[in-house]
């Protein structure tokens, strides 16, 4: 359908982007593989894919209880060559700021840049510094893009098939509702999750098929997206899904739906069914939280399994909005 | 998380009450988050057949009149600053939406809590807030006014309209009563209609348990209110919120989409210079509102008929490209019917 203007809806990574997008093919793509995924890769000889991936990054507040706009605009496109498998061999970092932007505050996010560049050994390589007049912007937006490699038999976009079983790295909706505690300025003792997760992925890349971070959209918006590429069903057991009682408390009070929020430094993969358990002890050496949520089935729609019986987990449409009511 | 045991308990009760009863009754969920649980645990289908539940008016998006949404569309128009709630930007009016008016370059601010109001007042001084809601938002509206906001208000009170229901729709049989509503204006104001009511919560066993209730108090010929949720809701209510709308807010009819005006159902404005509706009367008198024909948001909020009786639902009116209010806000029928696969 034609649309006359882009709404904040089309960037909230659910429906309405992927209508857009799909709308605008821009078909040429050489040797590039993967292009529908978070990072494309390209074959360089000696079994090995160049891995490349972009994203930007506005986020309000952009100091948050357990990170800020840099912590994110690095984590996140770090975190997009990690799920493919590969390990980042460097990150473009582009600045737009707003006119008057104090510097102490450029300050702090530069410090977390370089903080994560450290930790991940990610050299932040190239890079772009503009200035918009006052008000032409707000705050700070952060563009950030990486390259890494990955040997051809480690990639992970392996096939999946029903019984295989689905892992969450960690609980759901931290960083969501850390930035609403900000916005709603309550008090909680939930931090963002915003982390890189390349160490996790490294030690159970050789168990697993298939890795995905949930941001825009959450896990709602995630497993959709490996339900449409491997042509599967799923189902999952609500009662295993791991979500702090802090987080639960605010998204029921709020009615917002906790399987559609961001997390900045969680994953979920698929595993074989005889390595499901092995991924999970692994991964809850990182986050307790860490658990089996469920499986791949024949079909073509995700069912969560509550105790009041089977229910349709719909795919994320418009924007999150705390409810009035 | 789900409490299991208390779960089994409520169905039990329920099943035994059901057969007991021997008869069809209906009750209606007059909150739009009720409605969003009962439709995400699927609790319509687990009930015994002849416990009908239907979905009543309780989504304030929804039940503001078309003539308001053009009104404020026709104060944006004129670059007038607005600040309102999320879901409010995207209604559509006669011929336009605030989202458009924004995409157009009218100033609109999506706000989560009125104190961000405060905020941008500073930049943007004659802001106009469009105060929409129940008695759960009305108070924080009352805030702003007492800050020297200038606010045009579609506060709507629940009591009166669940009264109109109650003489009107014949068939309902009982009530389950907003939560957070209560939380304000407490238990009083509902003892006045005569019709089994319970106050209750946002889990599944919160929702069970107010069912289970209402089929023993109809069972009994009862038409008391019950307290279902005393962890939140006290007798007397928020005395310091009823306290702030009491001071800044006069009672008046009310036009609601679907249901018509209803008498003493709205919240107006007390002090006139504070009040945008007679601040801007110039702009406002011109407005004209075009009827949609075929929208059937009215019946849907009445209990009339199941969003997917509406002959636009799901076909010309989606999420994506509301039609008609019910399927713009989360807490819409339409909208919580279309994202459940209904």
């Amino acid at each position: 359908m034609a649309i006359e203007h882009i709404g904040l809806a089309h960037g909230s990574g659910g429906k309405e982007m992927l209508d857009l997008i799909s709308d605008y093919d821009l078909s040429y793509r050489g040797n590039w593989k993967n292009y529908d995924n978070d990072a494309a890769t390209l074959d360089i000889g000696e079994g090995r894919l160049l891995v490349f991936t972009t994203d930007s990054f506005i986020v309000s507040p952009i100091f948050f209880p357990g990170g800020d706009i840099g912590h994110i605009a690095m984590c996140g496109t770090i975190n997009d060559l990690a799920v493919i498998g590969a390990d980042p061999l460097g990150i473009s970092l582009a600045l737009v700021i707003e006119e008057g932007f104090p510097t102490a505050d450029l300050t702090k996010i530069l410090a977390s840049i370089k903080k994560i560049s450290r930790t991940t050994k990610t050299p932040v390589v190239t890079g772009d510094t503009k200035v918009m007049e006052k008000g032409k912007l707000d705050k700070i937006v952060i563009n950030t893009a990486g390259v890494g490699v990955v040997k051809k038999n480690e990639v992970l976009t392996k096939q999946i098939k029903p019984g295989d079983k689905i892992i969450l790295s960690g609980g759901l909706g931290e960083h969501a509702v850390a930035l609403l505690s900000k916005r709603f300025d309550y008090t909680t003792t939930i931090v963002s999750d915003s982390k890189p997760i390349v160490e996790e992925i490294k030690k159970v890349k050789k168990f697993i098929k298939v890795a995905k971070d949930p941001t825009r959209g959450g896990i709602s918006a995630s497993l959709h997206e490996i339900r449409q590429r491997y042509n599967v069903g799923m189902l999952l057991d609500e009662e295993s899904i791991p979500v702090k009682p802090g987080v639960r408390k605010v998204t029921e009070l709020l009615g917002i739906n906790v399987y559609e929020l961001a997390c900045e430094g969680r994953f979920v993969c698929i595993a074989a069914k005889n390595l499901a358990h092995t991924v999970e002890r692994i991964l809850k050496k990182y986050n307790e939280a860490a658990s089996i949520i469920g499986e791949i089935t024949q079909g073509d729609t995700i069912i969560v399994q509550s105790v009041l019986g089977k229910r349709l987990l719909p795919i994320p449409t418009g924007r999150i909005v705390p409810r009035i009511c | 998380m789900v409490k299991n045991e208390l779960i089994r308990t409520y169905l039990n009760e329920i099943t035994t009450g059901a057969e007991e009863l021997g008869k069809t009754i209906i009750l209606m969920e007059v909150c739009g988050s009720h409605t969003n649980v009962i439709m995400k645990y699927g609790i319509r289908e687990i009930l015994p057949e002849n416990i009908r539940l239907i979905s009543g008016p309780g989504c304030p998006v929804c039940v503001s009149a078309q003539h308001d949404i053009d009104c404020i569309i026709a104060l944006a128009k004129q670059g007038i600053p607005i600040a309102t709630y999320g879901d409010m930007v995207r209604v559509p009016g006669s011929s336009s939406s605030l989202e458009e008016v924004r995409a157009d370059g009218g100033n609109i601010f999506e706000v989560y809590s009125t104190t961000e109001v405060l905020e941008l007042k500073k930049d943007n001084p004659d802001i106009v807030f469009f105060g929409v809601g129940f008695e759960t938002t009305s108070p924080m509206t009352a805030f702003l006014l007492k800050n020297n906001v200038c606010v045009y208000s579609v506060h709507k009170l629940i009591p009166p309209a669940i009264r109109i229901l109650a003489q009107e729709n014949i068939n309902i049989d009982g009530f389950l009563n907003p939560g957070h509503v209560s939380t304000i204006i407490g238990m009083k104001p509902y003892k006045k209609i005569r019709i089994p009511q319970v106050i209750t919560g946002f889990s599944p066993e919160k929702i069970l348990q107010a069912i289970s209730i209402l089929i023993e108090l109809i069972k009994h010929h009862s038409t008391t209110v019950i307290n279902g949720y005393p962890e939140a809701v006290r007798e007397e209510g928020n005395i310091f919120a009823l306290d702030m709308i009491q001071r800044h807010f006069s009672i008046i009819d009310s036009e609601w989409r679907g249901l018509g005006v209803l008498p003493s159902s709205g919240l107006e404005v007390r002090n006139d210079t504070l009040n945008a509706k007679k601040v801007y009367k110039d702009i406002i008198s011109k407005v004209t509102s075009a009827k949609k024909t075929k929208c059937r948001c009215g019946d849907v909020l009445k209990g009339m008929i199941e969003p997917t009786g509406c002959p636009l639902y799901k076909t010309s009116c989606t999420p994506q490209n509301p039609e008609g209010a019910c399927m713009v806000s989360a807490e819409g029928s339409c909208a919580i019917y279309y994202r459940y696969g209904k």
